[in-house]
């Protein structure tokens, strides 16, 4: 069996649902933050898998720099959840609803 | 001096004293008083020097504003017409100048009273001078709004405010018409320019309309007081004395005939007839009114009224012989209406100005008494302004030899030569004119005095009887005759006089002879030196049918009351129900309800915003697929 686009394309598609679940399905912060980063992989695959197949380098210099913004990205937002913690104690996401009301 | 640049002055000057009495000399009314009455001097001079200087028709026109193809230009059209209107306003008005320094020295507020007469001079001026109409209107507005100050000088008394307020309401409604008119003529027409209008009229390029005429015509029935807008002069006696004289006697009030001598090549017969009624039911009307009035002034006011009643008239007058003599062309008989209603608008702003004076000198004397039965016997007391008076009272019931009897006989002439009926009317109303004149200066003057105040009249000092010589010497010299005036300040206006020959002038003659001699004995006859007043006392109820001035100001009153307040109540219910309640408000229910519904959807989990916001996703996704 030849791996092709679609294969690819399927994977990228797979990763990124398994990430929009676990987005909505977790309470914890830090598990929601892990799958936010997943569907970024997944559409950095995407475009991995595009640039190989048309033969350019476009998808993969995108990619690097998705690379070093999503680098800055968890060095920021793990600070922001770290800050929560101490702060309230929890990280649970149903327990942080101070802006209701 | 160039002659564009000395008409400019004459604008400029009382501008420059208006604004420098009401923006820095409000506290110094000496020092206000100084400069309004030297720039009243000055226009004085420059007038003289523009009108005797034989300047005539000189180009003057700047533009102003441009709208697209439509220019508004303020220029300045000097014909023998204006010059007669400027020598009246100017000169009388600088007699006026300086008897105000006498009659208001004493007001406190001195420095408003002057900055007043100035911005007024400005504005009369500028409707003289103007050279379209639509310029005419701006400054028609500011004699108004000038008149409105200038009534409620005192306007603590509620009385004055209520006039200056009535003043401007009922200007208000002729100006509206005005204001149409001068559209309708600038639509059809295609210019307001009184020069361009003139030269089409003369080339028949003219559009014959009978409502242009009538609509400018409103302006005038407001401006002019006549018939049925005629209730603001009455009341605007609330303000000082020489304001009454300069503009409700002498110059405003007239500049409403003045407009409709400037505007005469766009009569037609038909709009005449309508003026030439207005004009003599307001003179026969007013001529009632003024007999059973007690205050002095009153009496002058619906003087003025008949009197301008008297000049609308004979405007009119000059269409109907359009009709009845064809050989005559319709210009020269409508000239002979200008010629007539300039020739006594002239004359009457020298004797009503001298009337108005004198009653403010005898005001003065008799420490502000206005009532003539509290008066009697100031002829001895006031032996200078009893002479002027006598000299005004004769001049307007027509002594022959003096400026009343031409302007008036002129008059008469052109209604025997056109309309009977008319003729009838106005000499019943010349009979009253002489009746009622007769009894307020018998009542002043002669007998006893009645009461303290006038028992202890006094003459006023040099600037209150000086303007009342003045203004005799014009009344005795300001017409035509042996020793007139009239012909030298008017230049061709004077030649468009009707003139009576043969029997006519006969006929005439007698009449006006008659018609003095039979009012003032009546009335001289008639009335005693008594506090009460002697038709009251033979006829009760006569009396009061002629006091009650035929109800007009009631009707009005009823009519504002109960018919358009209702009617503005009913319209502010429906707007604060239908408008304010059900859309207004309505609207904003509206809003706030989609406001609490919005706020559901804030529940303060973020699972639930993700699914907002998976939601909004697939809407936008399938907006943009075209699913809806």
């Amino acid at each position: 069996m030849t791996v092709g686009l679609d294969q690819y394309l399927f994977l990228s598609a797979l990763l990124f649902a398994i990430g929009f679940f676990g987005v909505l399905a977790r309470r914890n912060a830090i598990v929601i933050f892990m799958s936010l980063e997943l569907m970024l992989m997944a559409s950095t695959l995407a475009l991995v898998a595009f640039s190989r197949f048309n033969g350019t380098y476009s998808g993969n210099v995108f990619v690097f720099f998705i690379l070093a913004i999503a680098a800055a990205e968890v060095a920021v937002g793990l600070a922001i959840i770290v800050a929560l913690f101490r702060h309230r104690k929890t990280v649970m996401v149903d327990e942080l609803n101070a802006l209701k009301n | 001096m160039a002659p564009d640049l000395l008409a400019s002055l004459i604008l400029v000057l009382p501008l420059a004293s208006a604004a420098l009495c009401a923006l820095f000399l409000r506290r110094q009314g000496g020092l206000a008083s100084a400069v309004s009455v030297t720039a009243a001097a000055a226009i004085a001079v420059c007038s003289g020097l523009l009108i005797f200087g034989g300047h005539r028709e000189f180009p003057a026109s700047w533009e102003w504003l441009r709208f697209g193809d439509f220019a508004l230009s303020i220029g300045f059209k000097f014909d023998d017409l204006s010059a007669l209107m400027l020598f009246v306003v100017s000169f009388v008005g600088f007699l006026i100048h300086v008897f105000s320094l006498g009659y208001m020295h004493d007001d406190p507020a001195r420095g408003r009273y002057f900055g007043g007469l100035s911005i007024f001079m400005f504005s009369m001026l500028g409707i003289v001078l103007a050279d379209n109409l639509l310029m005419i209107f701006i400054f028609w507005e500011l004699v108004g709004f000038s008149s409105y100050l200038l009534i409620n000088h005192w306007f603590e008394r509620p009385s004055a405010a209520a006039a200056s307020k009535k003043a401007f309401i009922v200007n208000r409604v002729g100006d509206f018409g005005f204001l149409l008119g001068i559209i309708a003529c600038y639509w059809l027409n295609g210019t307001v320019n009184l020069s361009e209008l003139a030269t089409k009229g003369a080339s028949g390029a003219l559009v014959a309309s009978t409502a242009i005429p009538l609509l400018l015509f409103c302006g005038a029935v407001g401006k002019s007081a006549q018939m049925p807008l005629h209730v603001w002069l009455p009341d605007a006696m609330e303000g000082p004395t020489p304001v009454s004289a300069l503009i409700h006697a002498a110059t405003m009030v007239a500049a409403g005939i003045y407009m409709l001598c400037r505007i005469h090549v766009l009569m037609v017969p038909d709009a005449l007839t309508a003026i030439m009624w207005v004009g003599t039911i307001t003179a026969l009307y007013a001529a009632i009114c003024a007999v059973t009035q007690r205050d002095i002034k009153k009496v002058l006011a619906y003087s003025t009224l008949s009197q301008l009643g008297y000049m609308v008239a004979a405007f009119g007058l000059g269409s109907l012989a359009v009709e009845h003599d064809t050989a005559t062309p319709g210009e020269a008989a409508l000239a002979a209406g200008v010629g007539a209603a300039m020739f006594h608008l002239t004359t009457h702003a020298f004797f009503k100005a001298l009337l108005f004076l004198g009653s403010g000198s005898v005001i003065h004397g008799c420490h502000h008494e206005q009532d003539i039965f509290n008066m009697g016997g100031l002829a001895k007391k006031m032996p200078v302004t009893f002479a002027c008076f006598t000299i005004g009272v004769l001049a307007i019931i027509g002594m022959p030899g003096l400026a009343g009897f031409f302007s008036k006989d002129a008059i008469l002439y052109l209604a025997m030569e056109n309309n009977t009926s008319v003729f009838v009317i106005l000499t019943l109303t010349a009979v009253l004119t002489a009746f009622y004149m007769v009894r307020m200066w018998k009542l002043t003057f002669l007998g006893t005095p009645r009461t303290e105040s006038s028992a202890h009249a006094h003459e006023g000092g040099f600037t209150l009887w000086a303007p009342l010589v003045g203004l005799a010497l014009l009344s005795i010299f300001g017409a035509t005759g042996p020793l007139g005036l009239f012909p030298k300040l008017a230049g061709s206006i004077a030649t468009l006089i009707p003139v009576a020959h043969g029997s006519a002038h006969t006929t005439i003659l007698i009449v006006s002879l008659a018609v003095m001699i039979v009012g003032a004995g009546a009335a001289l006859l008639f009335y005693r030196s008594d506090k009460e007043d002697s038709l009251e006392q033979a006829s009760r109820g006569f009396f009061r049918v002629l006091a009650s001035k035929l109800w007009i100001d009631e009707a009005y009153g009823y009519y504002v009351g109960k018919i358009q307040q209702p009617f503005a109540r009913a319209l502010s219910f429906v707007e604060k129900i239908a408008l304010a309640g059900f859309i207004i408000r309505g609207l904003a229910g509206v809003a706030g309800q989609i406001g609490i519904g919005a706020r559901a959807l804030h529940v303060g989990n973020v699972h639930v915003y993700v699914y907002w916001f998976l939601i909004g996703v697939v809407l936008f996704w399938s907006y943009a697929m075209g699913l809806f």
